[in-house]
């Protein structure tokens, strides 16, 4: 049972869609804020219809993926094409402390719920804004997808095999890890406005945020004038090695392994049962490591290829070798630290079926987080309209059969 | 103005990047941290990279962008002394922030249980690879070995039969700072409704492979008993949705709805093969990609890297050029958002610096302050303890600052 949570009375409107915006709402609610996402029957988000489904079965309720990254959001239906959708989801944001979306710069005020309107009714709204390269600038209305918006940042130029072309990576890493940050401005926009009574429109710039990431190579271009390239799976700033993904016995199985230490580098040499070249002068010490990198990991490829993993990352975690194995998504569910840590769990969907989600991702002492099934469409829309709003039975009714809430 | 998180007072025995980078995000929107170093300094100010490649532990690049904004001690944990001071530290803190491996904060005493009962309000941000529970948490590991753990090297990058790829950044002590900022806040912010202070403890492992890998494909895992691998290609459903080469780099060539597809032919000047039935929806365009790649490949050769972006993003389609960090740095949208701020730093001279990774009009963050020297504050740091100049003096003799 959920309990302590932090964001407790936190009412949030969920404009987000795909992926980022609503993994900020999850983010807030897992932490005890009351999230509505706001979506309608005349536009189904497009991660609703992505299979596979639940039990087997399609339908916009039932998408297994769309359910893992939304849950914890509710739900309510606003068809807000009509005007008075909007004039209703204008009164919903007014009744929530923050109000959260991912569209393009001026869609909000497409839809009659920019910031200013929302604040003319309510001053201190905390506008929470994700567009993938903020509110303004000459490329704000640039076009991208999750998994092209690390492009604009430099991330994609890093990543590759050493010396060859950029590899991209195949989902949208930026996502998840723009919705999860996205919950840190927002809940210093709370602190802020319990400390001064003011609210604000935060301007939440995907590329910059994740522009970050490449903050050691954005040093070396700017102290040094360089642009790195594609490094595979070395330290970023060749302050170790080994360090890379070695081959296993079996089907693409692979062991990581980072020696940045002489302590880790000779557990490594007593594992391998000292073997003649790794007393040579070229691996001596880490710089020497370093230099000659490329002749170390193939020595060391050519005695990993005989081994398990998973054995071989143990015996090297016996003798303080930072080693692991490489997990594919087959393994995940049965790994004994992630069953251990509760990573995954299976909920009852409230449509009869089991689905596999995860849980909360990051363990609190005191706090246990409030997880739930991906949200049917419209769940919310008695409560939120009928007791938060206020409207009559008859008007509900009304607006339904106009399919205004829809 | 003030910042944001004025007044929240924050320790941080952190080295590397997950800690550091966590902590700078507090630091940058205005709480005071005061980061705790070994006295030979973190070792992120060993590892570059160097203005000329001449090692100097005040010009590390990493350590320049990761710990703005803050205040630097020395303590020496490996004494007693050491570990008074540090409780000292703790004893009001609102929170610590750290990244040691389980068993060393035990060896320390350190361990939360320890912490808890001279700061019950406390909160303990504990940000490592593997999390502090679980058959791996007993676990040497860095960065690299939590990403690959996560399934997302596997299923989403690198060549089939080529090894799995992470992103060349900490791509893994990024996400799990991230979450530990957000629920790290969390947990501060909303003290009271917890019920006091706590241990919020980050697995950057566990981070991506439930919200990044597990999202995605663990409901269909669990369900189906199937799973899928990288392609090397870019998506494997929809086409065209790949990495590029053109006259002067490379493109993401990204064109999944009809809309964008007739953008992409009048971006190329409406070829004819482009007509063609095979290539009229996402899907049997992924089919028949063989056939299509080298044709669209021909023209992106032809052209520069901005010049296709810019074309394709007039058309409305998603291209985009795939820039360098100092294409991305130096361009003009950036620049013109103020996103690259400069600061003097006492040693490293002018440097440039990345800014806020988000704005705040209210309460704007950012770089308030160059990253710390070694010890730059052990005098006004322990003087606020209530230690004298004499008491500060003999802490420094006796190897404890």
């Amino acid at each position: 049972m959920p309990k302590n949570l932090p964001l407790k009375g936190i009412r949030v409107a969920n404009f987000g869609w795909v992926w980022a915006g609503p993994v900020t709402g999850q983010t807030l609610a897992f932490l005890g804020a009351e999230v509505y996402k706001i979506e309608s029957k005349a536009r189904i988000d497009l991660t609703r219809k992505l299979p596979p489904f639940g039990g087997g079965e399609p339908g916009p309720d039932r998408s297994l993926s769309n359910h893992a990254c939304w849950a914890g959001n509710g739900s309510v239906t606003l068809n807000l094409k009509k005007p008075e959708a909007q004039a209703i989801a204008r009164n919903l944001a007014a009744k929530c402390d923050v109000v959260i979306e991912n569209f393009g710069p001026g869609a909000m005020d497409r839809i009659g719920c920019g910031y200013e309107t929302l604040r003319a009714e309510r001053p201190d709204t905390i506008m929470f804004s994700m567009p993938a390269a903020g509110l303004d600038g000459p490329m704000k209305s640039v076009r991208t997808y999750g998994l092209s918006l690390t492009s604009l940042t430099g991330l994609d130029s890093l990543t590759g095999y050493t010396g060859g072309p950029p590899i991209p990576v195949e989902n949208a890493y930026s996502d998840p890890y723009n919705g999860i940050l996205g919950a840190f401005p927002v809940i210093a926009a709370l602190r802020h406005r319990d400390r001064t009574g003011e609210g604000q429109h935060i301007d939440y710039s995907q590329q910059e945020a994740v522009m970050h990431m490449v903050g050691p190579a954005f040093m070396d271009y700017a102290l040094n004038g360089r642009n790195a390239g594609p490094i595979g799976n070395r330290h970023p700033l060749a302050a170790a090695a080994p360090h890379g993904v070695f081959p296993c016995s079996g089907d693409d199985r692979w062991i990581s392994i980072a020696v940045l230490t002489d302590d880790e580098w000779n557990g490594l040499r007593s594992v391998m049962g000292d073997p003649a070249w790794t007393s040579q002068p070229d691996f001596e010490s880490l710089q020497a490591r370093v230099t000659n990198i490329e002749a170390l990991h193939s020595q060391l490829a050519e005695w990993t290829r005989h081994h398990d993993d998973r054995d071989l990352a143990e015996k090297l975690q016996g003798a303080g070798v930072a080693a692991a194995p490489v997990l594919n998504v087959g393994d995940l569910l049965d790994d004994p630290h992630y069953k251990a840590r509760g990573t995954y769990i299976e909920v009852t969907h409230p449509l009869g079926f089991k689905e596999t989600i995860y849980g909360a991702y990051v363990k609190t002492s005191r706090t246990e987080a409030a997880v739930e099934p991906g949200p049917v469409m419209g769940r919310d829309n008695d409560h939120v309209f009928k007791e938060i709003l206020e409207i009559a039975p008859d008007r509900y009714d009304k607006l339904i059969a106009d399919e205004i809430i829809f | 103005m003030p910042g944001a998180l004025d007044g929240i007072k924050i320790v941080e025995l952190g080295q590397m990047v997950s800690a550091p980078y966590c902590a700078k995000l507090f630091a940058d929107f205005g709480a005071d941290v005061i980061k705790v170093e070994p006295p030979e300094g973190d070792v992120a100010r060993t590892w570059g990279p160097f203005p000329d490649d001449e090692p100097d532990p005040e010009k590390s690049g990493l350590h320049l962008f990761v710990n703005t904004s803050k205040k630097s001690v020395t303590l020496n944990l490996e004494e007693d002394g050491g570990r008074s001071l540090f409780l000292e530290l703790v004893a009001d803190a609102d929170a610590l922030i750290e990244n040691n491996l389980p068993k060393r904060m035990r060896g320390w005493g350190l361990a939360y249980s320890e912490l808890e009962k001279i700061n019950p309000g406390l909160v303990m941000i504990s940000i490592t690879p593997f999390g502090q529970t679980g058959p791996y948490s007993e676990w040497n590991g860095y960065d690299l070995n939590a990403y690959h753990l996560t399934g997302a090297s596997s299923r989403y990058c690198g060549r089939p039969g080529e090894s799995p790829l992470e992103h060349g950044t900490f791509s893994g002590d990024y996400f799990g700072a991230v979450a530990a900022a957000s629920w790290g806040l969390a947990a501060i912010y909303g003290r009271d409704n917890a019920g006091g202070g706590q241990h919020v403890d980050v697995s950057c492992a566990e981070a991506i492979a439930a919200s990044f890998v597990g999202g995605q494909n663990i409901g269909a895992f669990a369900q189906d008993g199937k799973f899928d691998k990288r392609t090397g290609v870019g998506m494997s459903l929809g086409a065209p949705a790949t990495i590029m080469p053109c006259k002067d780099g490379h493109v993401w060539i990204l064109c999944l709805e009809t809309a964008q597809w007739n953008g992409l032919a009048k971006t190329m000047g409406d070829p004819e093969w482009m007509q063609m039935d095979i290539f009229q929806d996402m899907f049997s365009r992924a089919q028949n990609s063989d056939a299509m790649y080298p044709l669209i490949e021909q023209w992106t050769m032809e052209h520069g890297k901005m010049e296709i972006m810019e074309r394709c993003q007039a058309n409305g389609v998603p291209v985009s050029a795939v820039f360098t960090v100092g294409e991305a740095a130096e361009h003009e949208h950036l620049q013109s958002r103020g996103y690259i701020v400069e600061q003097d730093h006492p040693v490293a001279g002018k440097i440039r610096n990345l800014g806020a990774p988000f704005k705040m009009p209210a309460c704007p963050g950012g770089p308030q302050s160059p990253a710390p020297l070694l010890g730059q504050h052990n005098d006004e740091v322990y003087g606020e303890l209530g230690k004298s100049a004499d008491d500060i003096a003999q802490l420094r003799s006796d190897g404890i600052i």
